[in-house]
């Protein structure tokens, strides 16, 4: 009786752990089966056969090009308008395309959904042709990736039209892993009409933005700014101090430098200048219902600003020392592995980031060129004079930077904002700022 | 074996094929996983073998801190949910005229997303504008930051979670209800025993297998809390993780972070707790029932 008792018992168990084990690892093992049997990637993957393959046969194909007709899968988290523009612009290049190639659009949902089919089906060995990813996503299986340097080298118009900064991050593995696509950067968005009213310039250095901040607090006694990602906010701060913040080896500001930016931040936070985002959920909700003078956010969140009986300045993130502005969207991966589905993608990928199609994509979607000359047509320049989101945008273009991705750069971006929020709760010195980021970030190595 | 039990086994095999594959393995799998220390899913390649994984993660003060939270989120749904659960169930059976409905009302948390009740809720707790701080106000109480502050996210997690388990536990104690013979309430009256008297003494002892099924699986279910976190907190742990669970833990880490082995010894860990948890119910009321 007991046995039997206790039996019925450990399998309800077994049951419900597994339900929760399940819960990280479905989506891993129920399409684990398959990889199994392709035990052959495991030895050679690290070797990345692939990005040699192209190499070969991309020589002679960039005279004669010899593609058969294929299908090419391209998973995106593109949704709503930019959605259809993605697909319009697909449609175009499977309509004109002289080798009836044909892109196959699959949207995953979010990027977080994207992120974490990706990872499954690099587990199972079935990635898409091409996939929208950010470099962090990438290092289990960055190996699985197409080293594109070839393709760049031979068959590309021309590589030095696109912006430095993300020719660096596209890069930044050793070899060329992707191309940039849909790009955008933290910007400052303020509300001009309170801004007027009070007599407040845009911010042009961090003592601008306290001053201002001042003048709101006696006026109105909100917070003069906010942070989307706090996390970015650490990083793009160092930057503007002339400081490092994370290597493959550790913290790098645990020195003055770190200590002037963490008495910048701790000092705007612990005056009530900056507020978290908390249920509020993002801080274009904050400054839609004016609560907040400004906030620091992605360019692509511009729509889910609701400016009603208020007027919506977008400026260049404020400077110290210099200008530094985090760079965010991603990029496209090729995972093909067949050499003339590469091919057939690499055409795919050539005509999406032409200067004329890049223009196409970037005014209709609010997305930043990736390239120069698209930047200087006069479609989006005329863009830019109604557009002053795309106009900031524009202007900080030289000072982009990006986060570096290694081993601990996953647990970094997830356990700083946290560590941010609890030094806000806590009301904390600039001291304990630094000691505290310092130390949740040497504990992730 | 004989020919019949061969038979019944048979009818068996397709659910005891599924259980072995999607349920059996995977546990193994995790359990495997756990061991290896650096594990990748993607090459299956690891650095060691051993108890580095358990090691990372219980030197990890965001897993102590989500033991702490998960085990208060337990001691507090459970309990509370199975009590209101049992008044409301009593209530609804008395209720002759709109049973139906008030059973359809309660149970309607059950078959609703959680996300979509997260985002109501969400509206509920808002500081400003919700309808929990409007009503305290009414009695004087200030509003609460509950979705704001560390300090009441964990208060305002459980308060949806009571309210979001109840649904399940109504229905089964209205089921058990059904199943109380009519005749000891009716002798119950003739001696004219006060209500309170008869709910505890014939309604909850009648109702027990009920009231320990349901303790059983809620606790289970209690453990593995996930969802209710993710759609309070808009997919975070709450403000400076103040509410993050084991199961969130296990998730960020496969994830996020991509520390496959650690997640899986978390899970190990977590699987450990409910099973030791649940025998203990079991003997402890089993041995009541004996009694």
């Amino acid at each position: 009786m007991k046995l039997k008792k206790f039996g019925a018992s450990v399998l309800a168990m077994t049951m419900a752990a597994s339900m929760m084990v399940g819960c990280g690892e479905t989506a891993a093992d129920t399409t684990e089966a398959p990889a199994t049997e392709t035990p052959a990637t495991e030895t050679p993957a690290t070797e990345a056969p692939a990005a040699e393959t192209p190499a070969t046969e991309e020589a002679p194909a960039a005279e004669a090009k010899n593609i058969e007709a294929t299908e090419i899968t391209f998973w995106h988290a593109m949704n709503g308008n930019l959605e259809s523009v993605l697909t319009e612009i697909t449609d175009e290049f499977n309509a004109s395309n002289e080798y009836g190639i044909k892109v196959t659009l699959v949207n995953q949902g979010a990027y977080g959904d994207l992120q974490t089919k990706l990872q499954a089906s690099a587990a199972a060995d079935a990635l898409p042709d091409l996939a929208q990813a950010y470099n962090n996503w990438l290092t289990p299986y960055i190996d699985k990736a197409v080293k594109l340097d070839d393709f760049v080298a031979t068959d590309f118009d021309n590589w030095e039209d696109i912006i430095p900064a993300y020719r660096d991050e596209c890069s930044e593995f050793g070899f060329i892993h992707a191309v940039p696509y849909n790009k955008s950067t933290y910007v400052l968005f303020y509300n001009k009409t309170m801004f007027e009213e009070l007599g407040i310039e845009v911010p042009q250095t961090w003592a601008d933005v306290e001053a201002a901040a001042k003048t709101v607090m006696d006026a109105k006694n909100i917070a003069f700014i906010g942070y989307d990602d706090l996390a970015g906010v650490v990083e793009a701060s160092l930057h503007q101090d002339g400081a490092d913040y994370v290597d493959a080896t550790g913290a790098l500001f645990n020195d003055e430098k770190g200590l002037e930016t963490c008495t910048y931040l701790s000092n705007l936070y612990n005056n009530g200048y900056a507020r978290l985002v908390g249920e509020d959920g993002y801080f274009s909700n904050v400054i839609s219902n004016q609560n907040i003078a400004s906030y620091v956010g992605s360019s692509a969140g511009v729509s889910y600003i609701k400016a009603e009986g208020w007027d919506l300045g977008v400026a260049p993130l404020p400077g110290n020392v210099k200008k530094a502005a985090n760079m965010a969207g991603t990029n496209i991966v090729m995972f093909a592995q067949d050499s003339n589905k590469q091919l057939a993608a690499w055409e795919y990928l050539k005509y999406i980031l032409s200067t004329e199609a890049m223009t196409k994509w970037a005014v209709n979607t609010g997305y930043l060129p990736v390239r120069q000359s698209s930047y200087e047509t006069a479609e989006y320049k005329a863009y830019m004079d109604e557009n002053v989101c795309a106009a900031a945008c524009y202007e900080q273009a030289k000072d982009f930077f990006f986060s570096p991705t290694f081993d601990a750069s996953n647990d970094i971006r997830s356990t700083v904002p946290s560590t941010v929020e609890q030094l806000v709760y806590d009301k904390a010195d600039a001291q304990t700022w630094l000691d505290t980021i310092v130390k949740a970030i040497n504990d992730q190595y | 074996m004989d020919k019949k039990s061969f038979k019944g086994y048979l009818y068996l095999l397709p659910s005891i094929i599924i259980m072995l594959a999607f349920t059996v393995y995977p546990l193994i799998r995790a359990i495997i996983m756990s061991f290896l220390g650096d594990y990748s899913i993607i090459n299956h390649g690891y650095s060691s073998i051993g108890f580095e994984n358990y090691k990372n993660l219980f030197a990890d003060p965001d897993f102590a801190k989500s033991l702490k939270n998960t085990s208060i989120y337990v001691i507090c749904v459970v309990p509370a949910s199975i009590f209101l659960s049992l008044v409301i169930a009593v209530l609804i059976n008395s209720c002759k005229r709109f049973k139906a409905l008030f059973q359809t009302i309660y149970f309607l948390p059950y078959v609703t997303s959680v996300i979509a009740i997260g985002i109501v809720w969400r509206w509920m707790f808002n500081s400003n504008y919700g309808l929990i701080n409007y009503f305290l106000g009414l009695f004087g109480i200030d509003p609460v930051q509950w979705l704001n502050l560390p300090q009441y996210a964990m208060p305002a997690l459980i308060i949806f979670a009571i309210w979001k388990s109840m649904a399940f536990n109504i229905l089964i104690f209205l089921a058990g209800l059904q199943t109380i013979p009519e005749d000891i309430y009716r002798a119950a009256r003739i001696d004219s025993t006060p209500r309170l008297r008869v709910f505890t003494r014939i309604t909850v002892p009648q109702l027990a297998p009920m009231i320990v099924y349901s303790s059983v699986i809620g606790m289970i279910g209690a453990f593995k809390v996930y969802n209710e976190v993710f759609s309070l907190f808009q997919g975070k742990a709450g403000p400076a993780n103040s509410a993050i669970t084991i199961v969130y833990y296990i998730y960020d880490k496969f994830y996020n972070s991509y520390k496959y082995g650690v997640a899986a010894a978390g899970s190990v860990v977590l699987f450990l707790i409910i099973l030791a948890l649940t025998q203990i119910q079991l003997r402890v009321t089993g041995e009541k029932k004996k009694k």
